[in-house]
């Protein structure tokens, strides 16, 4: 064994057996009455848990910029950098954490408890060890469900740093850890103590309310179904808001969800070109227009974000004429492939697709045509949409009518969606609605202006990809952002009535 | 008796009636949205963190329908006054909080700026009645 470690140490690279320790913030949390919850139902229990993990723990851990370390069955421990952001993390998860159990009964409140320590751990590849790790899980063991318990070290960091009560509870001797703690209760705000309270009371009353509509219906039922057996279908149906974690609810489109895509070829007689490319072929595939590649000005002094103005290269490529059409979408929708089935006009653009959404459409369009679909990067977005210009808008330098489709530009902004796709005219390039119309996402994660941005137009990864670029505007913004170099971001995983996309091609 | 029937019916379709016409979710009891940080009034030195207090009711993500819970949206200087019919506009001056953040990093311009959060549904639409915090003047030096 000895030999064997001479050997390693004498070659350059680190040797596999010193133990990596660092410095980091441990988050442990832990479900409080774990075995009693599953007494009590199992399945349900754990699907439950599951999907707390999926949908809270594990993106609200990435976005504090930390890492999960496991997930245990009733609990997970995760490993910040940063003591500011785990114990933000914690807030986020328990503020979460009431949201998720205000629609239930008190006693199937999944509520966690948390501790965070700042200590010295052991990494391994798939697990952390060391005192820091047990001390947090011990804080984790005395907190009360809902709280979050942190350690004199973590309190020392963040007191200056994070504007939200503090109650100290002096040093606490834990099992095992020779020198007592010193222990903090994080209070998100000072009126945490009441809101429990309150939180009671308005649980009671939802059901009161709840079985008063019950009952109301019923009376109602009763009344209606005794004369005319037809309106009952109308009055059972009150709304009820199904609570569905993972999927958000499709836009309001109840009508086209349960029939399949209206079959493809068949289109309305109308004038503009229609954006579907070949009748004959069964998938709706979005027509594009080659573009040659060149170098450009990217950015503008318009805007902080869209500085510095730098020379951008970008390859040839093509881009989507169009924004991707609700009859295109809903081919992917048909094929199970997308999430939702949207509602609206075929030929309008689709609305209410996050960026995740959109990644879903391009990828499996990429597969069904054999070709490499994608989204564009920001880049080929602003070469594309200046079309050869360099001015404010592509047309020019004042705000004109009938080029797109926008708030002050002699648009609609009342109306619940885009207008038909080529309803403006094209720019230089051929490209329609590249401006207006419906914001569009790119591959970018978002940065907050181009210090430090990539020159040869590829995709600018890294940086903040909880939010993604988005492009365009709106027929709902004004025109300040139809500019080409106008951008803004939004949340990757959230859809948003004015969010569309369109797609781009590698040769 | 006739008569009888018709009062209770009417009453049971107001019942049932309410949640169907109004398309808003309903706010909870009591519920009160408020700027933890910064105070009314405050002079800061910019970029500074923002964060958000609600009062009984969560957060959460958009897109999720749980009751009695929304997501945060911040109004930085707008002055129209709330649409309770349509989703809260997100451009630069309507900031989108969809992934149930609490809080957020400012950069504005130095000068006086008025703040103002509205909670939005799964929908981004404001609740009835709406939940507003009060509207905040501060000024970046």
């Amino acid at each position: 064994m000895g030999e064997i470690r001479d050997f390693k140490s004498g070659r350059p690279q680190p040797p596999r057996d010193a133990v990596p320790r660092r410095l980091a913030a441990i988050v442990v949390g832990d479900i409080a009455g774990y075995s009693r919850l599953m007494q009590l139902d199992e399945e349900g229990t754990h699907a439950r848990v599951k999907r707390t993990e999926r949908d809270l723990i594990e993106p609200t851990i990435t976005e504090h910029h930390g890492k999960l370390i496991k997930t245990t069955g009733d609990g997970f421990i995760a490993m910040f950098d940063s003591p500011v952001e785990a114990v933000r993390c914690s807030i986020v998860i328990q503020q979460n954490m009431i949201g998720r159990n205000a629609a239930i009964a008190r006693d199937q409140w999944i509520e966690y408890r948390i501790g965070v320590n700042l200590g010295d751990i052991i990494i391994e590849s798939d697990d952390i060890y060391g005192d820091g790790v047990n001390v947090a899980s011990r804080l984790e063991g005395i907190a009360a469900p809902g709280d979050v318990f942190i350690s004199g070290g973590i309190y020392e960091q963040i007191k200056h740093k994070m504007v939200c009560g503090y109650e100290s509870l002096g040093d606490k001797k834990v099992k095992n850890i020779t020198d007592p703690i010193r222990v903090y209760r994080v209070l998100p705000d000072a009126a945490a103590y009441q809101r429990t309270r309150r939180r009671r009371e308005s649980i009671l009353l939802t059901l009161l309310g709840l079985a008063i509509t019950i009952i109301a219906g019923g009376v109602l039922w009763y009344l209606l179904a005794q004369p005319r057996s037809k309106q009952v279908e109308l009055a059972k149906a009150p709304p009820s808001p199904v609570a569905s974690p993972t999927v958000p609810q499709p836009a309001p489109a109840p009508s086209q969800s349960s029939s399949p895509v209206p079959a493809a070829p068949v289109q309305q007689a109308s004038p503009q070109p229609a954006p579907s490319a070949s009748p004959a072929a069964e998938l709706p595939e979005p027509e594009m227009v080659s573009l040659k590649g060149g170098s450009f000005s990217m950015g503008s002094n318009e805007d902080p974000s869209e500085r510095p103005i730098r020379k951008v290269a970008v390859k040839p490529f093509a881009m989507g004429k169009y924004p991707v059409t609700v009859r295109e979408w809903n081919a992917c929708a048909a094929a199970k492939a997308c999430g939702f089935t949207a509602g609206g006009k075929d030929d309008v653009p689709v609305t209410n697709v996050s960026w995740s959404d959109a990644k879903q459409y391009v990828a499996w369009l990429a597969e069904r045509t054999k070709k490499a679909y994608r989204l564009p990067s920001e880049a080929e977005w602003e070469y594309a949409a200046r079309g050869g210009t360099q001015s404010k808008y592509w047309w020019g330098d004042q705000v004109q009518t009938g080029h797109v489709g926008c708030k002050d530009c002699g648009g609609d902004a009342a109306a619940e969606q885009p207008v038909k796709v080529g309803s403006f005219k094209p720019n230089p390039f051929g490209l329609y609605d590249m401006g207006g119309g419906v914001d569009q996402w790119v591959e970018d994660c978002w940065h907050r202006n181009y210090q430090g941005a990539p020159d040869d137009g590829a995709v600018w990864t890294g940086g903040d990809c909880g939010s993604h670029v988005i492009r365009s505007g709106s027929w709902k913004n004004d025109a300040r952002y139809v500019r080409p170099a106008n951008r803004d971001n939004y949340d990757t995983n959230v859809r948003y009535p004015t969010h569309g996309f369109r797609v781009a091609l590698s040769p | 008796m006739r008569r009888a029937r018709l009062i209770m019916l009417a009453a049971a379709l107001a019942l049932l009636a309410g949640p169907v016409v109004a398309q808003n979710k309903p706010a909870g009891k009591d519920a009160k949205l408020y700027f933890i940080w910064p105070r009314n009034g405050a002079v800061l030195k910019g970029p500074f963190v923002c964060r958000f207090g609600l009062h009984n009711m969560g957060v959460t993500h958009a897109g999720d329908d749980y009751p009695n819970s929304g997501h945060h949206h911040l109004l930085i200087d707008v002055d129209e006054p709330l649409n309770p019919n349509e989703p809260i506009p997100s451009d630069k001056s309507h900031q989108h909080f969809g992934a149930g953040q609490t809080e957020t990093q400012l950069d504005l311009a130095p000068g006086k700026h008025t703040l103002q959060l509205v909670l939005g549904d799964a929908k981004h639409y404001p609740f009835n009645p709406p939940v507003v915090s009060e509207k905040i003047t501060i000024r970046v030096k």
